[in-house]
């Protein structure tokens, strides 16, 4: 009984031993994030618009949506990011519209210049009028994970997939890389 | 002269970044317009995540549920208590927390903080790869019974279990330890989080998820109605390392408080098989075939580990091909034609993004071999660890009654409630 | 329950795991990944059906260190304005001669009277030794003169700053500002939301502005008042894409238009009815997503587009009847 409570004992502490020098390891390279969380961020430079961001998604509507950075807005009549490219007639008729769920609102503000707001409830994160408004207007439109939305896996779904690696952890101070903040 | 190349190629990265920042400073294509009338830009909200002094808040709970569970296992003896704190894990941990960060993801988190110099690993996530350990080590696996959102789901779902033969049992039981081989290798080479996203019960918890994951979730139910506790049992690469951690542990759950009356109702309530039989039932074999079989087997070992480390190099390149980079770069040098297919937006992504080939094709060589040296330590440390296992099972240990295995037991207490013994106790 | 039946079914259980398990992980490898299906192909825009393409690159003369600010052509000479300096080049790209100026100039076009060099504030009419002879000014400091035209006796200046059209007099005086007034009701004038907003004459004496905002072509009398017009607001090869188009406008011998846009950058050749004529440069000719080019037209019907990202003068001829 003597040895094997011997051994036991010897075992306990030897694991703790293992698991303190586990630890200090990563303390010692400076591995550990004290102040907590990292959370998941779609870099909007390097996004090609694949449409994953909507389809993979662990969350159902996904949790990214389409920002606009109104300071890089052109506010154009003919918004590359709200309409289909052969439509001739610029109202906002459904038919006109790029977005599959009709999430951008397309506001008059004076001659000739529209407001094109982003209704989120809507928004669905395909990322068609991110690349029409890159494509053909400035780029003022782009995605980003809401994180009142999102739920913060271990391994982001979407990141696994997005192929030009652009959704990264980054600590929790910073949550958002919005446009305009940085560029101009 | 190699370093006069790297500085040229740092200095021509130097001028095409400017380069690239300048246009982000140029005028823009379509320039903002000077509004005549009152117009107001709208402000758009940037929503906070979730307070990061709500995760302690989560990692002081599972400390209050695994001391609640050791003290309701070990002092009170009550399979009620631990019901009662399975339930709440079941609603807390799983549906409102939906699993996530789990204690058995953080192995895959850990791992990849000691292999990769960029990864910050948050606090909570290694504490709650401690905490359950911690605790094992004094009190067992209280963490399984109680705590464990996938445990919960599981050991509520038990219907008529069955028992598996011995034989099967213990093969079966490498399977964790190659789980947990290949999830830590997956981590530190950055390919997966294989753990996590095959965890069969997160989209019953969030109760919404591909339809695949949601089969894979019906399916270990359907196998938990009548095999108690699949995943755990078979399947968790954490409970592979509490199962070693348990056997150490200073403290257990103990079947009965004073003397063990044979009558065996406590084998009948485990739904697990955990618990070993006394002496008088086995055949004790002669202590010189046993010195005999256990020598063999101990040499057995080296040459275990040996061919588990050969197999290991053999199937490096298998395993390799589920890093997306390495099945990239084969994918383009097999198959060149499928550069001009527009549709494979991975392809063109990559074509676009000005990476070579050689490039992409040395990344890849570098995860590979990592990949050789990961799945040479793998076969052999699962070479040991059948060796290990085989050896157990020819250990003579005397057992004169009925005890919990401690590597097993989760510390459901459901024994307790059948243990007459106990009850004798409890009504004087 | 029979337990055989039991095996079985935990052995198809397991299996059905296992399969499951491998079909996920196949599912998402690199080449099983299923397409998009929010895919916008906005390739479709920078392809241009070769068949439309009625003109083809001919030559390109390269600009040296310079960077070019407007072109023009007169008289078999190209005259190019940059940073700093008037060039005058031969057709075979020989600088011919040199002279330096003051100020920033924005535009050029040259004529038998003259040479006129627009700045911000002020045209100035060179002769061809290189003499100032007049200057047309501004009434405002806040001018941006983008385009300059003349023909018998009248210079029209386009003043982006201003958003207004000013009507010159040779001698200097200014006799007319056209703000642009529409036939219906909302009288917004012109439209010009940058740097980009050209003025021409035709060889009949029309005067043609373009109203970027409005991606429209439009004619006024000397009165000031419209005489007609034509829109064509579209992403699509026909129409002006973007929110201020084309930014560039010349008129060929014949009357047709050339206009060139930016963001979408393409050089088009239309009819005087507004109607698309041909494709002169397709997006593909150019750098993307990049300026559009400054156009010239020669009394042979070339099209001279100075290409601010390469720093070059293209020349574009009219393909013959076989296409060569």
């Amino acid at each position: 009984m003597d040895r094997k409570k011997f051994i036991t004992n010897v075992g306990r502490y030897s694991i703790l031993g293992a698991l303190l020098f586990i630890t200090g390891q990563i303390f010692f390279k400076r591995r550990v994030s004290a102040s907590g969380q990292y959370v998941w961020q779609i870099d909007p430079m390097k996004c090609t618009q694949c449409g994953r961001c909507a389809t993979e998604c662990i969350k159902t509507p996904s949790a990214v949506k389409c920002v606009h950075a109104y300071d890089l807005c052109g506010y154009c009549d003919l918004c590359g990011g709200y309409f289909k490219p052969n439509t001739m007639d610029l109202n906002t008729g459904a038919e006109n519209q790029l977005c599959p769920t009709g999430a951008i609102q397309r506001k008059f503000v004076e001659e000739p210049f529209f407001e094109y707001a982003i209704d989120e409830k809507l928004c669905n994160g395909c990322g068609k009028c991110v690349k029409g408004c890159t494509s053909f207007g400035n780029g003022s439109l782009h995605l980003q994970i809401r994180h009142d939305l999102c739920d913060n896996c271990n391994q982001c779904a979407i990141a696994r997939v997005c192929p030009s690696d652009a959704i990264k952890r980054v600590p929790i101070e910073n949550p958002y890389l919005i446009k305009g903040a940085f560029t101009s | 002269m190699n370093w006069l190349a790297g500085l040229i190629r740092s200095l021509m990265l130097l001028i095409v970044l400017l380069c690239a920042s300048n246009h982000s400073y140029a005028q823009q294509r379509f320039p903002k317009p000077e509004f005549k009338t009152e117009y107001t830009q709208p402000v758009p909200e940037h929503p906070a995540p979730r307070s990061p002094a709500l995760e302690f808040l989560d990692l002081a709970i599972l400390v209050l549920v695994m001391s609640l569970t050791a003290w309701v296992a070990i002092r009170r003896r009550s399979r009620y208590g631990i019901l009662i704190l399975t339930i709440f894990s079941l609603f807390y941990f799983g549906f409102y927390k939906q699993g996530c960060i789990c204690s058995v993801g953080s192995i895959q988190n850990v791992a990849l903080a000691l292999a990769d110099p960029t990864y910050r690993l948050p606090l909570v996530a290694l504490l709650v790869f401690l905490l359950p350990l911690i605790f094992s080590l004094f009190f067992g696996r209280v963490f399984c019974a109680a705590a464990c959102p996938l445990g919960a789901i599981q050991d509520l779902i038990i219907f008529k279990p069955i028992n598996l033969p011995v034989w099967l049992r213990k093969s079966l039981s490498i399977l964790p330890w190659t789980y947990l081989g290949l999830a830590v290798l997956f981590a530190t080479t950055g390919t997966d989080f294989i753990i996590c996203r095959y965890d069969p019960f997160i989209g019953i918890y969030r109760l919404n998820g591909k339809f695949i994951m949601i089969l894979l979730g019906i399916a270990f139910l359907l196998m938990g109605l009548f095999v108690a506790r699949p995943y755990c049992r078979f399947i968790c690469p954490y409970g592979a390392l509490l199962s070693l951690t348990s056997r150490f542990s200073k403290w257990h759950l103990s079947i009965y408080p004073t003397s063990c009356v044979q009558c065996k109702l406590c084998t009948t309530a485990c739904p697990f098989e955990a618990i070993d039989f006394p002496d008088s039932e086995q055949t004790k074999p002669e202590p010189r075939t046993q010195t005999r079989r256990f020598l063999t087997f101990a040499a057995l070992i080296p040459v275990l580990i040996a061919v588990g480390m050969f197999i290991g190099s053999l199937s490096h390149v298998f395993l390799s091909r589920a890093n997306s980079t390495v099945y990239l770069a084969e994918l383009l040098i097999a198959h060149p034609e499928l550069r001009s297919d527009p549709l494979n937006l991975d392809i063109q992504t990559f074509l676009a993004s000005g990476q070579t080939l050689e490039t992409l094709t040395e990344d890849a060589a570098t995860i590979r071999e990592k990949f050789r040296i990961g799945a040479m330590i793998l076969g052999g440390f699962l070479g040991l660890v059948i060796g290990l296992t085989a050896l157990n099972q020819l250990i003579f240990r005397r057992k004169e009654d009925y005890q919990a295995n401690r590597a097993d037991c989760y510390s459901c207490a459901r024994c307790l409630d059948y243990c007459p013994v106990d009850k004798t106790i409890a009504h004087g | 329950m029979n337990k055989k039946v039991l095996y079985v079914f935990l052995i198809l259980l397991a299996g059905l795991i296992a399969v499951l398990v491998y079909t996920d992980h196949r599912s998402t490898q690199l080449d099983k990944r299923p397409d998009n299906p929010y895919a916008y192909d906005i390739s479709e825009f920078e392809k241009v059906d070769p068949a439309m393409i009625h003109y083809s690159e001919t030559r390109n003369i390269r600009l040296g260190k310079d960077k070019a600010r407007g072109i023009s052509w007169f008289d078999n000479h190209i005259y190019l304005v940059t940073e700093n300096n008037l060039q005058v080049i031969s057709q075979e790209g020989q600088q011919e001669s040199k002279m330096t100026l003051t100020g920033r100039p924005n535009c050029i076009q040259v004529v038998k009277s003259g040479i006129f060099i627009g700045f911000d504030n002020l045209v100035s009419l060179y002769n061809f030794e290189g003499q100032l002879i007049r200057s047309y000014l501004s009434e405002s400091d806040s001018s941006h003169f983008t385009s300059v035209a003349f023909l018998e006796g009248l210079v029209a200046v386009a003043d982006a700053g201003q958003r207004v059209l000013l009507l010159f007099n040779e001698d200097g005086t200014l006799i007319r500002k056209i703000y642009g007034k529409r036939e219906s009701e909302d009288l917004h004038g012109f439209i010009v939301p940058s740097f980009y907003f050209d003025v021409a004459f035709t060889p009949d004496g029309e005067l043609w502005v373009v109203n970027p905002g409005m991606h429209a072509l439009e004619n006024y009398t000397t009165d000031g008042n419209l005489r007609s017009h034509w829109a064509k607001p579209s992403m699509d090869i026909s129409g002006f894409s973007g929110c201020c188009n084309p930014a560039h406008m010349a008129i060929l011998p014949d009357g047709f238009f050339v206009t060139a846009e930016k963001g979408l950058v393409r050089v088009k050749e239309y009819k005087p009815s507004g109607e698309l004529s041909s494709v002169v440069a397709p997006p593909s000719s150019f750098e993307t997503g990049k300026t559009a080019p400054d156009l010239a037209v020669t009394s042979a019907g070339e099209i001279l587009a100075l290409d601010f990202d390469r720093n070059s003068i293209r020349i574009f001829e009219k393909k013959d009847q076989h296409g060569s």
